[in-house]
């Protein structure tokens, strides 16, 4: 029994980590950029969320605006920081997303408070329900409905519209897109919109969960994403979400029983490094 | 308009007689940037006021008490350069720790060898004191601390199967040293022993292992920031044994985030806040409030404590001399400090102070009883 709750529990944290996966895996696919301060928009997601929701007594307003500024704030970044630099080798995106990371906590702390903000109201907190002994919270069960509604859109934005065929071909080969009549630009802001919306659902669901939000929320998730992503077989969405389950799971079993040595924030990177020893193209990437 | 003119002449008079006349100098260090801000800025607020209160009222041997403040960002880095500027360019003759274990730790040694005292407020780890004959630390170790809740336990419910939950930081180690040593002693049967890092948030795992073992108590030991998460989330999971957790769960944060699943916890090494002694800890508790805007926990009032027996000592010491000033501090005996009477320093600059165990009720922190062992609680040499 034991067992299959642990399943269960990886799995919802799994749902958690490919909804902030895949936007960091879009950016990559496209642009090659390793996107660190995507987890800065995760905590503005989450401190969004929490802070309306706080004033005006409706969570759902409190998402509202928590995804509308997440995904205002991605494509922000995208055209102020990463595009005047694009031309550069990859490492100085890399850097700058780190450094724009660093500054987006400090400023949650300056702004916000040192302090974390609780929800005044969470009913979904604590309140569960119980399937042969398995008991999951409804806000673990909103988080799983929430990631498979938006990726599954998502699968069907890509494969069905115009647009999201637009996008993949720009994926594949930027050039040839274009000479079709694809506008490159225009899918980068498509891409950052949604990856960053994403990630500020993800920020005000994860806020909830533990109904806390503080400033450095983003820090353990913005490196086990970019873990996720390499296991994935970088840029590639289907991997990214195999890698984010199969973490999950690892880790909630590595929680009961690694924990003495590691902890559970460190197996994913011991789980990188072993399947990157066997399969260094990862998961699913091309060999 | 004369008048006017006089009162600001006779004012700025003041103020300068003020500023010109000798102060004795403080050397206090928090982090107060970084992930540990939050506790740094409450413990810089805890120690101001006790400076303030005592310049009010006159200051120490006819002086005025200055703090000289830095940030050490939690890091041992920046505690050591910190220590060495306080001692060689502000000339300060004591110095106070408001910050984690590590900086208060590399610190301690730059101090000792400048033989400037120097109170870790908080920080737990033994090494602190082990530099030298120069540091002294105002708040228990983790091991007394956890004893002291095997003591509870054992206590409160009997020989019961108990399932510990800890921190996996030197603060979770050494209280759960302390606690499986006692434990064993008094005929308590530990069911599992889960670790987690500083950082975790989601104890779904844990939860259902735990729910696995089904033991009658469970034992956290952790701070309250990832105390609040894990107690909701224990609730969540449909457990409903007695949770007792250790001394850091202290803060209302962990009420406010844990809400109704705070309910019934107990907290060995908890502040009481309706206590009516000291006579300046219900003064305290507002003036806290009305300066930080949040309620205060025990990381601000050790601080506070720390500022205030300091002062203590240099009065008793009669002199800023700083080797005065230690031995004043080594010879203390039943100073009220606002999280417990301190019964004495032992040689290795440990205190004797009993533990409060608290529960939260009515989401406030209520008191139960209070462990007065000297055999459990004795400070370790």
């Amino acid at each position: 029994m034991l067992f299959v709750e642990l399943i269960v529990k990886g799995l919802v944290y799994g749902c958690m980590y490919a909804m902030m996966a895949v936007g960091l895996t879009l950016v990559y696919g496209l642009l090659r950029i390793l996107h660190i301060a995507h987890a800065g928009v995760f905590a503005l997601g989450a401190y969004m969320t929490v802070t309306v929701a706080n004033a005006t007594g409706s969570l759902a307003l409190g998402f509202l605006v928590a995804t509308a500024v997440s995904a205002v704030a991605g494509t922000a970044i995208y055209r102020l920081a990463y595009q005047p630099i694009l031309h550069h080798a990859a490492f100085v995106p890399m850097v700058v997303s780190i450094g724009l990371f660093i500054v987006m906590q400090e400023g949650f702390r300056l702004i916000f408070g040192a302090y974390g903000i609780a929800f005044d109201t969470n009913p979904w907190y604590v309140a569960n329900v119980s399937l042969a002994g398995i008991s999951l919270t409804y806000v673990e069960i909103a988080m799983v409905i929430m990631s498979v509604v938006l990726l599954v859109g998502f699968g069907l934005f890509a494969g069905l519209t115009r647009a999201g065929i637009g996008w993949r071909a720009t994926v594949t080969d930027p050039q040839m897109a274009t000479s079709f009549g694809v506008d490159p630009v225009r899918v980068r802001y498509v891409n950052f919109l949604f990856g960053s919306a994403l990630a500020g659902i993800a920020g005000g669901l994860v806020g909830l969960l533990n109904n806390y939000v503080e400033p450095t929320m983003g820090g353990a998730v913005s490196y086990k994403a970019l873990a996720i992503i390499v296991l994935g077989g970088l840029g590639s969405v289907r991997g990214t979400l195999i890698a984010s389950l199969v973490l999950g799971v690892v880790e909630a079993f590595g929680a009961i029983y690694l924990a003495d040595i590691f902890d559970r924030d460190a197996i994913g990177f011991l789980f990188l490094i072993v399947v990157l020893m066997v399969r260094p193209q990862g998961l699913l990437g091309r060999g | 308009m004369k008048k006017g003119l006089i009162a600001a002449t006779l004012a700025a008079a003041v103020l300068l007689a003020g500023s010109a006349s000798a102060q004795i100098k403080i050397g206090f260090h928090a982090p107060q940037s970084g992930p540990a801000a939050a506790d740094g800025k409450s413990s810089t607020i805890g120690a101001e006021i006790a400076r303030d209160w005592i310049n009010e009222k006159g200051g120490v041997l006819g002086q005025k008490i200055e703090l000289v403040i830095y940030d050490d960002q939690n890091k041992p880095d920046q505690s050591v350069p910190i220590a060495n500027k306080l001692i060689g360019q502000d000339k300060v003759v004591a110095a106070i720790s408001g910050s984690y274990s590590g900086p208060t730790r590399a610190a301690a040694a730059v101090f000792q060898q400048a033989r400037i005292p120097y109170i870790s407020a908080y920080g737990v780890h033994p090494d602190i004191t082990k530099e030298g004959n120069w540091a002294f630390r105002g708040v228990q170790l983790g091991q007394p601390q956890g004893k002291g809740a095997a003591k509870f336990i054992a206590d409160k419910f009997g020989k019961v199967k108990v399932a510990m939950l800890t921190m996996n930081n030197d603060f979770g180690q050494s209280i759960a040293e302390g606690f499986k040593e006692e434990a064993q002693k008094l005929g308590l049967t530990l069911v599992k022993e889960y670790t987690f890092g500083l950082g975790e948030r989601q104890f779904g795992p844990i939860v259902a292992s735990v729910k696995n073992d089904n033991p009658d108590v469970i034992y956290a030991i952790g701070y309250y920031f990832v105390g609040g998460p894990l107690v909701a989330q224990v609730r969540a999971g449909g457990l409903k044994q007695p949770i007792v957790a250790a001394q850091a769960f202290d803060s209302m944060k962990l009420i406010e985030i844990a809400k109704d699943a705070a309910e019934g916890i107990y907290i060995v090494g908890g502040m009481d806040r309706g206590r009516k002694d000291p006579a300046d800890f219900q003064p305290y508790l507002a003036e806290f409030k009305k300066r930080a805007g949040y309620d205060a926990e025990a990381v601000s009032a050790n601080c506070y404590s720390a500022v205030m027996l300091m002062a203590d000592a240099i009065k008793r010491a009669g002199s800023t001399d700083p080797a005065k000033i230690r031995d004043a501090l080594a010879a203390t005996k039943d100073f009220a400090m606002l999280t417990g009477p301190l019964g004495y320093f032992n040689s290795v600059g440990e205190l004797y102070s009993p533990l409060e165990v608290t529960q939260v009720k009515g989401g406030q922190f209520v008191g139960v009883t209070v462990i007065d062992d000297q055999a459990i609680l004795a400070p370790p040499k």
